[in-house]
């Protein structure tokens, strides 16, 4: 990593998205292998992935990646010959190399010309090797720590490292940013669709010719000019579809670093745990995939940490010893739902309902009216799970608010289901890509706006009876509440009349736990929209969350009701203080 | 005078005799020249859709190609009376700091090619800020009053926005 460190950007960035993808199928058939030790397609696929690293590094010049990857390779040449057996120490060793290498690949990203101490793993992979090859002779299944070699004991135990797994698993998140493989069938559709576009644009010049010259009466120009409108707007649709097509990558790349994961994890806690993954081709945006990593990070480490009990606690409950999780996504029209199952202890709603009541989250009257699945969901509501709150109940909720919170940002949901002693499933959905956003348009002055849909609860006429003042705040009364009530022309700090009853409509929003009603003149309709950034000038714009382009080709702010509700906190507390100043 | 040639041409890098060349522009009876190689685009004056909340100088927000752009009156930004917004008036779109913006201004004239040794030092004959100003031009007997673009849209809203964040909310 000297001077050849500074060689072209374009080949670096080559080695590292392929040796990324490599190590990440190195994960899987690492993991695989440790079940079936002998399998000598995934023992061959692993030797060659090593290989390849090792090759192009040698020509890029990483000398401590060659390094590493050499003696690594080593190893599997004589495990996939089964000169050598596949022990757990072997195994470790293995994985602490792909750790390493892990690193590498990343300090070579971030450009960061590190020092690495690889002494200990490079003995610890000579060790292995060279005992290994003396004890040819013990039958494959072995036992646990056959060799009893005093190894140079400089491994750090595999098990004290999920937290650097996951570490990967971010940084391996964020590094993916920057390129993007698109499958060939794509693009080649993509760009058939753009010579579709040529053709129609050919056409309507060729219309435009024919009438400029008085070939065309009026009539008959209307009918093609109407033909040509139609074929254009089909193409447009299609194109758009393409174009986002080339943007959703399976969620694989998102789900096989999983198994890893979930295998380290599970050594550490003790806890034995098949994890079993569905619907890996299921395909979502590339943003999207990045982002909903975290969470679902977050969430399968929540169900070994809680979910799943110790072996003997599950076989003293009549469960099988292992226990199992199972990841399963599919595509529910435009979502992407997302479940995560475990067979474990299950979350008892009464403790979750007396904690809620306890905490002040809910009237004891209430609950009681609630549902089981309502009461689950209580886990989620900020302020609730705190780690020993609810570790002590039975489990989840480690920052599961923060895990909604992420969820929504991705305009998703997340709900959580369980049967006490059976286990918990939580079910997230998202929508298949960020860019689109289904809207409400409203009118306030002549201008509409949008709304997202999703915050909208519903909507309902306003009679001038039903707003009331609350010192010097305006509410809405409804037969089920009282909700706190603005206008639109206010927030936006539009002028123009405002005397009660001039709004004559309510959209009823909800913003995380909070409901509030907005008074718009008018609601002009449903509509899905590409939401387009306002650029960095507006950015501090409170309120606005974007704009869309509509179909005049005017543009039009999509509002943001988080954003409204803090600028009307904003202008209360402002009120307060000039009251109180006043005073 | 030099006649509109709209291609930056490439021998302008030449320190001495270096020619710089302007797109200029008239805000209530002044003449403005901006770097040619800063504008993008002139285009006509658009339907503008009003941001609420908004510093008073931005005019609104366009629809230019698919692209979302904020329009900012050179006049308001100036302090300088309500334009008269006649058919004769432009948006400029530039790019400053990578960011794409358009200014609306009273109309556009020409491209000019001006020898950078005539410009001064900002005088102080205008009623524009001294703080936009790079210099002050000469062609002929025409003055012409060179923006520092930089400037013009640093200070006020630019700290803002950074601290607002990278990405507006969903």
């Amino acid at each position: 990593m000297t001077d050849d460190f500074m060689q072209d950007p374009a080949l670096i960035q080559e080695f590292l998205i392929e040796s990324e993808e490599l190590l990440q199928g190195m994960d899987q058939d690492m993991v695989a292998l440790e079940s079936g030790p002998t399998d000598a397609d995934r023992l061959n696929r692993v030797f060659r992935a090593v290989h390849t690293i090792k090759g192009t590094s040698s020509f890029l010049g990483f000398e401590p990646v060659v390094q590493l990857s050499h003696r690594a390779e080593d190893v599997l040449n004589l495990l996939r010959k089964s000169e050598l057996a596949l022990t757990p120490r072997i195994m470790d060793a293995l994985l602490s190399t792909r750790d390493q290498l892990g690193v590498m690949l990343a300090d070579i990203r971030g450009g960061r010309n590190a020092n690495y101490d690889l002494a200990g793993l490079l003995a610890e992979l000579e060790v292995v090797q060279q005992s290994e090859v003396l004890a040819e002779a013990i039958p494959a299944p072995e036992p646990q720590k056959a060799i009893t070699d005093p190894a140079p004991a400089t491994i750090p135990p595999p098990s004290a490292e999920p937290t650097s797994t996951e570490a990967a698993v971010r940084s391996a998140a964020e590094a993916s940013t920057q390129t993007l493989r698109v499958d060939a069938r794509k693009l080649d559709e993509l760009i058939n669709l753009i010579g579709e576009l040529v053709l129609e644009r050919n056409r309507l010049m060729q219309l435009s010719r024919s009438f400029s010259s008085k070939k065309l009466d009026h009539q008959k120009m209307a009918e093609d000019l109407s033909l040509s409108a139609t074929r254009l707007s089909f193409i447009t649709e299609e194109l758009q579809t393409a174009g986002l097509k080339t943007r959703m990558v399976p969620i694989e790349t998102v789900f096989r670093k999983f198994p890893r994961m979930v295998r380290d994890v599970a050594q550490t806690l003790g806890k034995e745990v098949d994890l079993e993954v569905k619907g890996q081709d299921t395909e979502l945006d590339k943003s999207m995939v990045e982002m909903i990593g975290d969470p679902l990070l977050h969430l399968v480490r929540n169900s070994l940490d809680h979910g799943i009990e110790l072996p003997q606690v599950r076989e003293a409950a009549g469960k099988s010893r292992r226990g199992r999780i199972s990841l399963n996504a599919t595509q529910q029209g435009d979502q992407i739902v997302i479940t995560i199952s475990d067979d474990g202890v299950g979350i008892d709603p009464e403790r979750i309902g007396a904690k809620a009541v306890e905490k002040g989250l809910v009237a004891p009257e209430l609950l009681r009216a609630l549902s089981r699945r309502e009461i689950l969901n209580f886990v989620f509501l900020p302020g609730f799970s705190t780690a020993q709150v609810v570790t002590d109940i039975s489990g989840r909720g480690v920052g599961m608010d923060v895990v909604r919170t992420n969820i929504s940002r991705l305009n998703g949901t997340v709900e959580i289901d369980s049967v006490l002693g059976e286990g918990a499933t939580l079910r997230l959905s998202v929508p298949l890509t960020v860019a689109i956003l289904p809207v409400l348009l409203v009118e306030v002055r002549n201008e509409s706006y949008a709304l997202p849909l999703r915050s909208v609860q519903e909507t309902r006429q306003v009679t001038a009876s039903e707003i009331h003042k609350i010192e010097s705040m305006e509410v809405l009364r409804l037969s089920h509440g009282t909700l706190p009530l603005l206008r639109l022309t206010h927030l936006l700090g539009l002028q123009g009349c405002d005397e009660p009853g001039s709004g004559e409509r309510a959209v009823i929003l909800q913003v995380g736990e909070k409901r509030l009603a907005l008074l718009v003149d008018r609601l002009l309709g449903q509509e899905s929209t590409v939401v387009k950034p306002l650029g960095a000038y507006l950015l501090h714009c409170p309120g606005l969350a974007g704009a869309t382009v509509s179909g005049d080709g005017r543009v039009r702010l999509v509002l943001d009701p988080a954003g409204l509700l803090k600028t009307l906190a904003a202008s209360a507390t402002a009120r307060t203080f000039a009251a109180a100043g006043g005073a | 005078m030099q006649s509109a040639i709209i291609k930056p041409s490439p021998d302008q890098a030449s320190p001495q005799g270096e020619l710089l060349q302007l797109v200029s522009f008239h805000l209530e009876g002044e003449e403005y020249g901006l770097d040619i190689l800063r504008v993008q685009e002139i285009i006509r004056v658009q339907q503008l859709t009003r941001v609420p909340n908004s510093p008073d100088f931005v005019e609104g927000v366009i629809n230019l190609r698919g692209t979302v752009i904020p329009v900012v009156s050179l006049r308001k930004r100036f302090g300088l009376s309500q334009g008269p917004g006649d058919e004769r008036s432009r948006i400029v779109v530039v790019e400053v700091n990578g960011n794409v913006l358009g200014f609306l201004v009273d109309s556009v004239s020409e491209v000019l090619r001006i020898p950078a040794e005539t410009v001064e030092a900002p005088l102080r004959l205008t009623k524009v800020e001294r703080e936009y100003v790079s210099g002050v031009g000469k062609l002929d007997d025409r003055l012409l009053i060179l923006l520092d673009l930089n400037c013009l849209m640093t200070g006020t809203e630019e700290a803002k926005t950074m601290h607002a964040g990278a990405s507006p909310a969903l």
